[in-house]
C-alpha cells in the first residue's frame, strides 16, 4: 500500500529543492500556501505530523504534472497521496471529501441518483441506472477499513 | 466490438445527455455496450486519497465483474480510466497484494485475475473503430475553432496509463481527440497550456473558487487563440469548464462564452444525430448561439 512508511523514503532525499514541481503545479498557482516542494522538505525535516494536519495538503488536484517534470524522478503526487491517506487515518479529512466518501459508502456511487435524474434519463430514452449491490460494496469497504474511517 | 460499459457516476447522473450521445455514437460505429452493476470506480481524486486499500478493493471488484463476462471495459471518464488502469497494474505487479484483495472479494464470488483490458472511449474510437470509419459516417462539417482539453487522468502518469506507448523520455502526449475531430473535418486549434489541469480535483475536495482560477487560466489561453468551443473526453473536466465559465462570469466579471462539448456530442452533430438526443439542455454555458450562428 502507498501509506507512508511503505513509501520509498530514500527517494525523497534525492530532491534538491529545485521547485519545478511547484512551478508546474496548478494548485500551487491557485492556492496561496500550497507548495509541494515545501511539503516534501517539511516532511523530511519535521516528520509527518507537521504536514498532515494542514488541510491545504488536500488541494492537490492529482494531475501528476509534478511527477512528469521532476528531474529527480520523484513521484511527488504519490507522496501527497500517501500523506493524505495518513491524514485521513488520523481523522484529518476535509468536509467535502468526507461527504463524498460517505456517499460512496451509503449508495455505491459518488453522486446521488435522485428522481429528477431518473426522469431526465427517461426523457432521453435511457434506462434507469442499474442498482449497485450495496450489501457487497458495504461488505468490501467494511473489510478493508473504510467503513470505520468514514462511518 | 463488445465492451463492458463503465459509465462512472458523473455522466449518468449529471450529464445523461452525454451518455445518450455516447450510446447513439457507439451503435452507429458498431460498438456494443454491455451494462453491468458497477459501483463508483472509485475516483482517483477521492477514495484513493482517503483510503488506498479500499479504493483498490472497490476497483478490483469492478474489474472482476467485467472479467466474469470476459469483456474489456470501456470507460467514458478520465477518472474511471485512471483508477481502473492503475488498480489493474498495481494488482498484476504485486501478487501478495492481489491475494489480499482477492480475499476481500472472495465472499462475494469474485476474483481479480488481470485478464481484461481497460480502454478509454477515445482509444476505442481511434484504434478499434478507426478514423476512417468516423470519416465515412460524417455528414456535416463544422468550421468553429475547437480547443481540445484532454484532461490529466487520461494520460498521467504515463507509466500507468500508457506503459506500452511511452516516448524514449518516458512521456506520452495524447493525440486521439485531435485525430478523431480531424477525421470529421472539424478544426481543433493549438493553445498554450493545452495539456494542463482543468482544476476539478481541487474544487471537488476543498475550494471551488480556487479551482476556478485554474480553469480561468486555461480559458484565457483558449480565448487568446479565439477558441469557439471546448471539447473534452471527461465529464468532470466538462463540468469544470461548463460551470466554471458561468461562475467566473458572475463573480469576476469575465465574459467567457465557449460552449463545452463531450466528444460524442460533437460526433453526434457531425453524424447528423438530432440535437434533442444530445442533451444540450443540461449545459450551463449554452450552445445555441454557436450552433445557430454560422458554426454549421
Amino acid at each position: 500500500m502507498k501509506r507512508p512508511g511503505l513509501f520509498n523514503e530514500e527517494l525523497l532525499y534525492e530532491c534538491y529543492q529545485c521547485a519545478r514541481c511547484t512551478g508546474s503545479c496548478p494548485a500551487a498557482f491557485a492556492v496561496d500556501g500550497f507548495n509541494p516542494r515545501n511539503i516534501l522538505l517539511t516532511y523530511l525535516r519535521l516528520g509527518i505530523e507537521a504536514v498532515i494536519t494542514d488541510e491545504k495538503l488536500w488541494c492537490c488536484t492529482t494531475c501528476h504534472v509534478c511527477e512528469d517534470r521532476c528531474p529527480q524522478l520523484i513521484d511527488v503526487a504519490d507522496l501527497l497521496c500517501s500523506l493524505m491517506n495518513e491524514a485521513a487515518m488520523q481523522g484529518h479529512i476535509p468536509e467535502k471529501v468526507r461527504a463524498s466518501a460517505e456517499m460512496i459508502l451509503r449508495t455505491g456511487r459518488a453522486l446521488l441518483v435522485s428522481r429528477r435524474v431518473d426522469s431526465i434519463r427517461e426523457k432521453l430514452g435511457l434506462k434507469p441506472l442499474p442498482e449497485v449491490p450495496m450489501e457487497e460494496v458495504e461488505g468490501i469497504l467494511d473489510q478493508t477499513g473504510m467503513a470505520v474511517l468514514i462511518g | 466490438m463488445r465492451y463492458a460499459f463503465f459509465p462512472g457516476c458523473m455522466m449518468p447522473v449529471k450529464y445523461p445527455g452525454h451518455e445518450s450521445a455516447t450510446r447513439i455514437i457507439a451503435e452507429m460505429l458498431g460498438i456494443e455496450l454491455v451494462d453491468m452493476p458497477f459501483s463508483c470506480c472509485s475516483a482517483p481524486t477521492l477514495l484513493r486519497l482517503v483510503h488506498y486499500e479500499s479504493w483498490l478493493a472497490l476497483a478490483a471488484r469492478n474489474l472482476a465483474l467485467a472479467e466474469q463476462e470476459g469483456l474489456n471495459i470501456l470507460t467514458v471518464c478520465n477518472g474511471c480510466a485512471n483508477t481502473l488502469k492503475e488498480a489493474a497494474l498495481v494488482l498484476r505487479n504485486d501478487p501478495a497484494l492481489k491475494k489480499k484483495v482477492n480475499e476481500v472479494l472472495k465472499p462475494w464470488g469474485k476474483e481479480f485475475t488481470g485478464e481484461i483490458e481497460v480502454k478509454h472511449l477515445l482509444d476505442v474510437l481511434r484504434d478499434d473503430v478507426g478514423v476512417e470509419a468516423i470519416r465515412s459516417k460524417t455528414e456535416k462539417t463544422f468550421s468553429f475553432r475547437i480547443g481540445i482539453h484532454y484532461g490529466c487522468h487520461l494520460f498521467r502518469p504515463p507509466r500507468i496509463m500508457y506503459p506500452d506507448r511511452l516516448s524514449p523520455s518516458k512521456h506520452f502526449l495524447p493525440t486521439q481527440m485531435d485525430e478523431i475531430l480531424d477525421a470529421t473535418g472539424m478544426n481543433p486549434v493549438q493553445y498554450n497550456r493545452r495539456l494542463l489541469c482543468c482544476g476539478s480535483g481541487l474544487g471537488t475536495k476543498v475550494d471551488l473558487d480556487a479551482a476556478n482560477q485554474i480553469t480561468r487560466e486555461k480559458l484565457s489561453h483558449m480565448a487568446d487563440k479565439d477558441v469557439q468551443a471546448i471539447c473534452v473526453g471527461c465529464p468532470s473536466c466538462f463540468e469544470q469548464f461548463d460551470r466554471g465559465q458561468v461562475i467566473l462570469n458572475r463573480k469576476e466579471n469575465c465574459d467567457y462564452k465557449m460552449p463545452v462539448f463531450y466528444i460524442t456530442q460533437l460526433l453526434g452533430l457531425a453524424f447528423g444525430v438530432p440535437e434533442e438526443k444530445l442533451g444540450f439542455d443540461q449545459h450551463r454555458t449554452k450552445v445555441t448561439a454557436l450552433l445557430d450562428g454560422g458554426g454549421r
